[in-house]
């Protein structure tokens, strides 16, 4: 674990001292308060409205970090060839993916609950305590963690045979496609038969739901929170798909040889 | 008898466009304790290559190695060997010290140990000063001392070094050199690849020739040379034929032309 943790702890390291990173954060920051304030759809001053374009905002940013930090570890090793030092330790690829992936998810999860603290704040000036309930709120932020640990996973699978922009694009339009297109698929299915349908069940049934992630609606109209073990599986279903995905990242890994002139 | 390292029968094939390159042929080769090996041979011979079959970073298409007689592809061989990669290059972003602490780490050092062993490092390749400068800022020769110093951080048995003087000043190649005497008299075995000849002469007690993958000279300098003959002409007349030796010194007549075209506007 110790060397999980070292590895972890390189990937803070890059990102606490890159300032693109902080220009990122404080656009985004910035970003989230303009939308929020400005009033841009004339509704300003109604609660729903701060949380619906808040939220909304938070998990574009942190979709985007996800993706953009964790398709960069592994690519970024080879290129500088950092790598080869780093692997005439007694460090196993195995250990080496696990903790490329902790560092994303770790860094990710900080600035997106950065700014669930900035909404938050922005949400209690508006409408005071009553307008939060605290209970969605924790539910709604643990289960985005579990939606970035999935993207996480997604763009360092990718990237471990790819060149970084190259999986990012994939991560993005496959992420997006599985918010998109998975929760209109049922209907989809009803009609297919035959090999098209068995396809349309796979692709379905293969892809991350994302939608059962997603607890904004609940946080936003104070619905309440859902029942325990109704989020405890959607939790373990998160936690279950990410393993499966850096399971896979590992076996692509595990043999890899590197070349610099692969990837420049 | 115990070696530090067994190179068996290796083959390592690479694709490349359609057909392959054979960049390792059946080669076979051993190195015993304590002892101080070059490693040499033409551009394109395959050394980097053996010396990353060492280290568990490609896997054989056939054969294998093994480093303290555990099998290389395993990570607990690599607990006591030292590397320096032949493009040394690490995190930018860190300071030496927090490089040297995070390599520490990865070999799990006790604090107090590592702390220590920082020190003496940092001493040992000469570059305390610049120590908790970021290494971003670092010249070419300063980032080659620290790669050098994290490849050192473990104390280890067996250091493999893949051109550690390449792009160095003189005085550069001459602390490498003595560091590699030195660790040679703590009793390491030293494993290092080379352009320079008249350095592997100086510091190694064998050399082994590698050429298209295979073994084609080893043994201690003094056998594999004839009297009076330098390595550098013994590399050449092996590795490119007898007429090739002639290349190896420029006649008068080459310099006095040279000293003409020097002399051009
Ligand atoms: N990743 C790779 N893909 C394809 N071919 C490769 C790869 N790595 C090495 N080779 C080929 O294998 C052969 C041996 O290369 P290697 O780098 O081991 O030589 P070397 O002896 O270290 O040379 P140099 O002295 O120039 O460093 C070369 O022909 C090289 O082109
Ligand atoms: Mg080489």
């Amino acid at each position: 674990m110790t060397k999980v943790l070292c590895i972890t702890r390189i990937v803070w390291l890059d990102m606490l001292r890159r300032k693109d990173v902080y220009v990122l954060l404080i656009l985004l920051g910035a970003l989230l308060t303009a939308l929020v304030s400005l009033n841009i759809f004339g509704l300003g001053g109604l609660v729903v409205y701060v949380k619906d374009v808040g939220l909304l905002a938070t998990w574009g940013f942190g979709w985007i970090l996800a993706v953009h930090i964790a398709c960069r570890c592994l690519p970024q090793e080879e290129q500088r060839g950092t790598i080869y030092a780093l692997l005439a330790k007694p460090v196993t690829r195995l250990q080496l993916v696990v903790g490329k992936w902790l560092g994303a998810w770790s860094v990710t999860c900080a600035a997106t609950l950065a700014f669930y603290a900035l909404l938050t704040a922005m949400v209690v000036f508006q409408g005071g305590t009553a307008a939060l309930d605290g209970a969605v709120l924790i539910q709604g932020v643990l289960l985005h963690g579990a939606v970035l640990a999935i993207l996480c996973a997604l763009g360092l699978l990718f990237s471990t045979r790819m060149h970084q922009d190259a999986a990012a694009t994939l991560t993005y339009v496959l992420s997006f496609a599985a918010f998109i297109i998975l929760p209109r698929m049922p209907g989809l299915m009803a009609r297919a038969s035959g090999w098209h349908g068995t396809l349309v069940s796979i692709v379905y049934h293969l892809l991350p739901h994302f939608e059962i992630f997603d607890m904004r609606k609940r946080m936003v109209h104070d619905w309440g929170a859902v029942n325990g073990a109704t989020f405890l599986t959607v939790l373990l279903y998160g936690a279950v798909y990410t393993a499966l995905l850096l399971a896979i990242a590992w076996l692509a890994f595990r043999k890899k040889r590197f070349s610099r002139e692969n990837l420049a | 008898m115990e070696f530090a390292i067994e190179i068996d029968n290796l083959n390592v094939r690479f694709p490349a466009r359609g057909s392959t390159v054979q960049a390792l042929d059946g080669l076979s080769l051993r190195v015993g304790l304590g002892e101080a090996v070059g490693f040499i041979g033409p551009n394109g011979a395959g050394k980097t290559t053996a010396i990353h079959v060492l280290l568990g970073f490609i896997e054989p298409s056939s054969g294998h190695a093994k480093i303290f007689g555990q099998d290389s592809r395993q990570s607990v061989a690599r607990e006591r060997i030292g590397y320096l990669p032949e493009h040394p290059d690490t995190y930018r972003f860190l300071t030496g010290r927090e490089l040297l602490r995070m390599a520490g780490k990865l070999f799990l050092m006790k604090e107090k140990n590592l702390r220590e062993r920082i020190d003496a490092v940092l001493r040992l390749v000469d570059i305390e000063q610049a120590a908790d400068r970021r290494i971003g800022t670092y010249s070419k020769g300063m980032l080659q001392r620290i790669c050098l110093a994290q490849a050192l951080i473990n104390n280890p048995d067996l250091v493999i070094l893949d051109e550690p003087t390449g792009g160095l000043d003189p005085l550069g190649r001459m602390d490498i050199r003595k560091l590699i005497a030195r660790l040679r008299d703590e009793g390491k075995t030293v494993f290092f690849s080379s352009h320079e000849l008249s350095e592997v002469e100086l510091v190694c007690d064998r050399v082994a020739m590698l050429a298209r993958g295979r073994l084609v000279a080893e043994g201690p300098v003094t056998d594999l040379v004839a009297p009076g003959e330098s390595l550098e002409r013994f590399f050449l007349r092996t590795v490119a034929g007898p007429q090739s030796e002639q290349r190896a010194t420029p006649t008068s007549r080459e310099m006095g032309n040279r000293k003409q075209k020097g002399h051009r506007p």
